[in-house]
């Protein structure tokens, strides 16, 4: 079995805010085999590109800090490396394309310029190689006329034109992995087919594993094989697309997927919506923190934070207590139990003890030891 | 990019005659005239009446403003002492014709802006050109050389606040955007309230009694002169004593000016680079895996820099106007000072001079800053 390329080991990135602590990733594992193409969906809010950011050690300090975990890139700790070895990752071996072409590029300096500023530093290359370089990376994406276009400005382009020399110069490094945080979000229909299509071509073609980073089931569906569903700051389903879409084990990604729209669907019925909105995560409930809007929530989902096992399908996994009882396959929507949405605000019920508010670091630490308690104790469950 | 050029000093030259009538018919009813000090006095009236029939006073406001307007722009002298002038003109056209064929339309701008400034250079140097622009009231002279007499003083002294204000002031916003909230800014940021909420004159005085008198005093040491812009010995000094000797004038002056525009640009700066730092550019830069260093320097500082090129590209215009109060609290000969003076005894003739030059120095340096614009922002399109 090859070694995972990506392992990420329960990460915790916090910001400090003058509301309180936001734990925007709150103790997640995963891990990426090479070449492999894991989606990342989740509302915004859930987490999903501070993942991406802190695994990019783009966390700013001193607002933002990742508290713990470990971020394993082929055999080494990224959290652990100084500046200067994450800089030679950044860029060369781990690339990232953003959600808004139209800002994400420089607009004093040419196309051609800003490719090679990365070319030239990852690559043992001169000038005129790096240039040529550039010249292939622009032709990879195509977009025809190059060497031209090296000379243009970014305002000279179209939003999908922007997106696709984000991408030429994202792997134009041949990186080994590339987080592209949501895309096409910025881009018309037609464009965003476009676009994944390209970074399909591209991925398979070059064997590079790609973190797509969305909240559009549809997009994740024809370019990943694996799927992770991210809530407030925590996972709470992983497994192959075809798993999670038909044989789903969260009543949350149960809740998306029943939101979609369907044109196959010949029954015309209203479409879904998961009640409630997605708590803050300053002020998370206790327990399971998808419990306010759940209709399936028990009083054990009140108490303890459930952890990700193994349940489903082999490889899936989901974080929810009654994963087994509930058979979400065959669940209906019209058929789902309702919440009442009071619930959803119930002060009493959220967690006045994990309240990190005037925490300092150390307090930070110290709850999280706690936290490890009550995952501890909910693990002999 | 020439027609916009054209059409943007066209409005310059229609702004310029409204500013000059404005003007002109605000003096004249400012109440009082340029000869009530001589009223108080029975035997000047047979003066008076000369002088009035003489400068044309007695006759409707339109009537003397376009005899003002006529002679302000006739030219009294003219002679060009060689050839080089039309050499210059004739290669500035060249020059603007071939870049404007061969260059990347950004930079076209500038090197066609550098060019025709060397070619006005040199005309301006090999040529002796006067305007009608009348006679003081106050009997000091001819306007023009009255005016162009102390345009260098006040460069001296503008230019060297500017300068400094600039090297010092540009830097130290960078510096406190890329700390935000540091000990460092929050001083800076401190500081630069202070400065820029207090009067140049107590500045200034504050400067002269502290750095001068007080100095002297304690350590019998005479450091800095409190007025002047040179020593009265100046012209038996060796070359080392006349720099010695003019700076140890100038840097008071230029201090206090100094001291609350880069308090401006500090503020300024530091906004327009925080701005920058939050992009998603910068973020992009970071990714790529560039340097902080680097991302700051190429990425951020020419992007934070095009506004202040417009801020900058103004202050010149208005220096032109010389620094009227610190003029007058260190006896700096400048423009500024002969202002005031003009304003004070309703000398038209000087006053509508010196309004007028900072009026066409503004139009140039817009159309200047407009085209500075371009070349560091791609984006910027002249049509």
């Amino acid at each position: 079995m090859t070694e995972p390329l990506l392992e990420v080991d329960d990460l915790r990135t916090y910001f400090t805010t003058e509301e309180g602590i936001v734990r925007a990733v709150d103790g997640i594992s995963f891990s990426m085999m090479p070449g492999q193409r894991l989606g990342v969906v989740g509302e915004s809010g859930s987490g999903k590109s501070v993942t991406a950011l802190s695994v990019m050690g783009l966390i700013e300090p001193p607002a933002g800090q990742i508290v713990t975990g470990r971020v394993m890139f082929k055999g080494r700790n990224l959290l652990e490396l100084d500046e200067d070895e994450l800089q030679s990752v950044r860029g060369g071996q781990i690339a990232m394309i953003f959600q808004d072409p139209m800002t994400a590029l420089n607009p004093v300096y040419t196309i051609g310029d800003q490719l090679m500023e990365t070319i030239l530093l990852h690559q043992d290359v001169n000038r005129s190689e790096a240039r040529e370089i550039a010249i292939q990376a622009i032709e990879d994406v195509h977009i025809p006329n190059a060497k031209a276009q090296m000379l243009d400005y970014p305002h000279q382009y179209s939003g999908g034109m922007r997106q696709r020399i984000m991408i030429a110069m994202g792997l134009s490094c041949n990186p080994d992995l590339l987080i592209a945080d949501e895309p096409t979000t910025a881009l018309d229909v037609t464009t965003q087919a476009q676009i994944m299509d390209l970074m399909l071509e591209l991925a398979e073609e070059r064997g590079t594993a790609v973190m797509l980073i969305t909240h559009d089931l549809g997009v994740v569906a024809g370019f990943c094989n694996d799927l992770q569903v991210m809530y407030a700051g925590g996972i709470v389903e992983s497994g192959t697309i075809d798993d999670i879409y038909y044989n789903p084990q969260h009543p949350y990604t149960w809740g998306l997927l029943e939101s979609m729209t369907r044109l196959d669907d010949e029954q015309q019925h209203r479409l879904y919506s998961i009640p409630g909105s997605p708590p803050s995560v300053i002020d998370l409930p206790r327990g399971c923190r998808f419990r306010p809007r759940c209709g399936f929530a028990t009083e054990i989902c009140g108490q303890v934070l459930p952890a990700l096992r193994p349940v489903g399908n082999p490889g899936q996994m989901a974080a929810c207590h009654h994963a087994e009882e509930l058979n979400l396959k065959e669940l209906k929507a019209d058929a789902a139990p309702t919440v009442e949405p009071a619930a959803a605000t119930d002060s009493d019920l959220t967690d006045v003890d994990l309240d990190l508010q005037e925490a300092d670091v150390e307090g930070i630490e110290a709850q999280r030891s706690a936290m490890d308690q009550v995952e501890g104790e909910e693990g002999s469950l | 990019m020439l027609s916009y050029i054209t059409r943007r000093l066209v409005y310059g030259l229609v702004t310029l005659l409204a500013l000059s009538m404005i003007v002109f018919t605000l003096l004249q009813l400012s109440g009082g005239g340029p000869l009530d000090r001589l009223k108080l006095n029975p035997r000047m009236q047979p003066v008076i009446q000369q002088l009035t029939e003489l400068w044309g006073l007695d006759q409707p406001i339109w009537r003397q403003y376009v005899t003002w307007l006529k002679n302000y722009l006739t030219v009294s002298e003219f002679s060009v002492h060689n050839m080089l002038p039309f050499v210059a003109i004739g290669a500035a056209v060249v020059a603007t014709v071939v870049l404007g064929k061969l260059m990347k339309s950004h930079w076209k701008g500038a090197a066609i802006l550098g060019v025709w400034a060397i070619a006005m250079y040199i005309v301006f140097v090999n040529i002796t050109i006067k305007f009608n622009w009348g006679i003081s009231f106050q009997g000091a002279g001819d306007v023009w050389d009255l005016v162009f007499g102390r345009v260098g003083a006040t460069f001296r002294l503008g230019l060297s606040a500017l300068f400094l204000a600039l090297i010092i002031g540009v830097p130290l916003g960078i510096y406190q955007a890329v700390r935000q909230y540091s000990f460092f800014d929050q001083l800076g940021t401190t500081a630069s309230f202070v400065f820029f909420s207090t009067p140049i004159f107590i500045i200034g005085v504050g400067l002269q009694l502290i750095f001068a008198l007080y100095f002297e005093r304690w350590t019998g040491v005479k450091l800095f002169y409190v007025a002047g812009m040179n020593s009265s010995n100046y012209d038996t000094l060796s070359v080392a004593g006349k720099i010695g000797d003019t700076l140890r004038h100038l840097v008071l002056p230029a201090v206090s000016i100094a001291l609350i525009s880069l308090a401006g640009y500090a503020r300024f700066q530091r906004a327009s680079m925080l701005e920058v730092l939050h992009s998603d550019y910068l973020r992009t830069a970071k990714a790529k895996g560039l340097p902080r260093s680097k991302v700051i320097v190429k990425h951020a500082l020419r992007n934070a820099m095009i506004p202040v090129v417009t801020l900058v590209s103004l202050d010149i215009a208005f220096m032109i106007g010389g620094a009227i109060i610190t003029e007058t609290i260190f006896g700096w000969p400048g423009i500024g000072r002969l202002y005031i003076t003009a304003i004070g005894t309703i000398d038209y003739p000087v006053v509508m001079a010196i309004v007028m030059l900072i009026g066409i120095m503004i139009v140039i340096m817009n159309v200047v800053a407009d085209i500075l614009y371009g070349v560091m922002d791609p984006r910027v399109r002249y049509d």
